[in-house]
């Protein structure tokens, strides 16, 4: 990231919100990171997000800071029990606490979630990498069979995917299951990121430095690791943080659908797809789930748009 | 143009093979029996399995099947399904019910998100433009089926504005809610996308121009501003028809509405892969030429865009 700092000195003098600020340390080099951080941290809804990202994230590690109830506790007599000073969120059809089921519904859709992109940025970065730079037939190979992929809507491939695995699976763990559906969404979803990562590295392709770098003998991995790789970051790091927020999103579609997570993981999707039944008597059971998967989802879009308006000034 | 046109429809070929050859793999080749749990309580008798598994080609190679199955596409046989009713009877009477609902669902998306959007984009950081921003951004954040169970139990349950649930034969009055929460994401995706391209073009010289002509605001905004501004949305709009079809699952699902989505969901629970297969296919078909159809036509609403 160290090649534009020079030029975007130059260009700093003729620039308005940034000159207030480099006041301080005008002699220090300035990257792309560092402007995006000096916007950010003028911003409440990158601080709104952030403070919502760091209470689901202990939510998600220490559940029981947040409650002392055993999420699996059932007691029968309490079934559907409206919310109440006792339980906050009421009961479940079980006679489960809500609360403590909501709190403890965190840990596998965000573990999901982040997982899941993990693996789709890992896939779609290094095939739209290599699409991008070798161009030609592998290009070519690449974005056919991405186009295959994208081809099966989301939800339909999720569907059969599942809808045949799952039911083959004997006697699953908790693990397994997660790995399934972190699995198939990770499959359905690279093609997009792939996009991104190859249409970044076309554009970086053909800069004046990347053709200096060839000159002077680079490598390709030097080339791809050292040039292109750094600046595809920014537009895979914007969509990876949205797209961890859909797919937590997605993995409660699923297991809605019964065939994403099942017990004995606890998770806010099943919480709502066993209390769809009884929304006329208790709505409670399936609201609260709802409105932290929601508010959960909410932050990561939050958060990845608050990045995205940072790095690319030219919108606002 | 032409040269264009027929390259992407040859392109198109492989893709389709490609995506169809992948859903029959995965759903006839993926380990679980497909006839497990279908005699009762005990397992099927091997008479009756060999009998289905010749009947639907279970016992030849895998390409061998494929083939079959493309034959059969190509001719129109969509094939009978494990109950031995033929699958373009049950397709028939779902077919219309989704079309309605989806044409509604893009209604709802062209109407409500363009002027949306319009209104947010004339007045950047105004009042509207901060309620769409944070609407749209809440629409976005939420999963199809929590607004469409939320709507459900408010007007529903709670308020008994409207019918919980879908009479059999759909009516225009009674899908406009399902096709609201079908429409949600989209509308928002719309809603900005007509926004940005509102804000550009609002820069534009040929608005300028416009504007130093004397021309008056409403006419600058309504024929220069607004007919390139919404190129980029209606090819958006084209491309949400596919995939909106098989988004009604979730939707169909809620409200209990016997269209496509209605069967394939119970298609796929019953594990009937004989509905599923062609349907998907079918579906995927959709989504690909009306992709195609909107890249086309990408062309005839823009002249400056040239094929090469």
């Amino acid at each position: 990231m160290s090649e534009p700092t020079v030029t975007q000195d130059l260009i700093q003098h003729t620039e308005q919100p940034t000159e207030a600020l480099a006041g301080v340390r005008s002699n220090r080099p300035r990257s792309l990171w560092r402007d995006t951080w000096d916007i950010l941290k003028r911003r409440p809804i990158f601080w709104i997000s952030l403070a919502l990202l760091v209470m689901f994230l202990l939510m998600a590690a220490f559940p029981s800071l947040f409650t002392h109830k055993d999420p699996s506790y059932a007691q029968l007599a309490k079934g559907m029990d409206p919310p109440s000073s006792e339980a906050w969120f009421g009961y479940d059809l079980q006679g489960r606490d809500v609360f403590a089921r909501t709190v403890y519904g965190a840990r596998a859709s965000i573990v999901v979630g982040v997982s899941a992109t993990l693996l789709t940025v890992l896939l779609g970065g290094v095939t739209g990498v290599l699409a991008a730079y070798y161009s030609r037939w592998l290009d070519a190979i690449i974005s056919r069979v991405g186009e295959m992929f994208l081809g099966v809507p989301y939800v339909l491939g999720g569907i059969i995917i599942l809808g045949t695995i799952a039911p083959a699976q004997t006697s699953p763990n908790e693990v397994m299951i997660m790995a399934v559906v972190v699995l198939v969404l990770a499959v359905l979803g690279w093609p997009i990121l792939m996009r991104i990562a190859r249409s970044a590295v076309i554009q970086a392709k053909h800069q004046d430095y990347v053709q200096a770098a060839r000159a002077l003998g680079a490598g390709p991995i030097r080339i791809i690791f050292k040039h292109l790789l750094p600046n595809s970051l920014a537009p895979i790091l914007v969509y990876s943080t949205i797209t961890i927020g859909s797919y937590i999103g997605a993995e409660a579609t699923l297991s809605l659908l019964g065939i994403g997570l099942r017990p004995p993981v606890i998770s806010w999707g099943i919480a709502i797809a066993d209390h769809t039944r009884y929304i006329r008597t208790g709505a409670h059971a399936m609201l609260f789930p709802a409105l932290f998967l929601s508010l959960c989802v909410l932050t990561f879009v939050m958060l990845g748009e608050a990045v995205r308006d940072a790095l690319d000034p030219k919108l606002r | 143009m032409g040269r264009y046109a027929i390259r992407r429809l040859l392109q198109l070929i492989p893709v389709l093979l490609g995506t169809t050859f992948l859903i029959n793999y995965m759903v006839w080749q993926l380990p679980g029996d497909p006839f497990a749990g279908r005699c009762g309580q005990r397992p099927c008798p091997d008479a009756y399995v060999n009998a289905m598994r010749s009947q639907f080609g279970l016992d030849q190679p895998v390409l061998i099947q494929y083939w079959h199955f493309l034959t059969n596409m190509l001719t129109g046989n969509l094939g009978v399904d494990f109950n031995q009713v033929p699958v373009s009877t049950t397709l028939g009477a779902a077919w219309p019910i989704t079309i309605r609902l989806a044409l509604m669902a893009v209604a709802f998306e062209a109407v409500i998100g363009i002027g949306a959007g319009v209104l947010s984009g004339l007045k950047r950081g105004g009042f509207t433009d901060n309620i769409v921003t944070i609407s749209t951004l809440i629409l976005l954040s939420l999963p199809v089926f929590v607004t469409g169970y939320l709507l459900q139990w408010m007007l529903g349950v709670q308020l008994h504005v409207v019918e919980p649930t879908v009479s059999p034969e759909a009516p225009i009055d009674e899908l406009i809610v399902p096709a609201l929460v079908l429409a949600s994401l989209n509308m928002a995706f719309t809603a900005r996308l007509t926004r940005t391209s509102i804000v550009e073009n609002l820069r534009a010289d040929y608005v300028r121009t416009a504007v130093a002509k004397g021309l008056t605001n409403r006419r600058v905004v309504g024929i220069h501003l607004l007919r390139n501004s919404l190129i980029p949305v209606l090819t958006f709009l084209g491309t949400e028809v596919g995939s909106l079809m098989s988004g009604a699952i979730i939707t169909e699902g809620i409200f209990n509405i016997n269209g496509i989505g209605g069967i394939l969901w119970r298609a796929i629970t019953g594990q009937d892969y004989t509905i599923v297969v062609p349907v998907t296919s079918l579906l995927v078909l959709v989504y690909l030429v009306s992709n195609l159809l909107v890249d086309l036509l990408y062309g005839v609403l823009d002249p400056r865009i040239r094929y090469e």
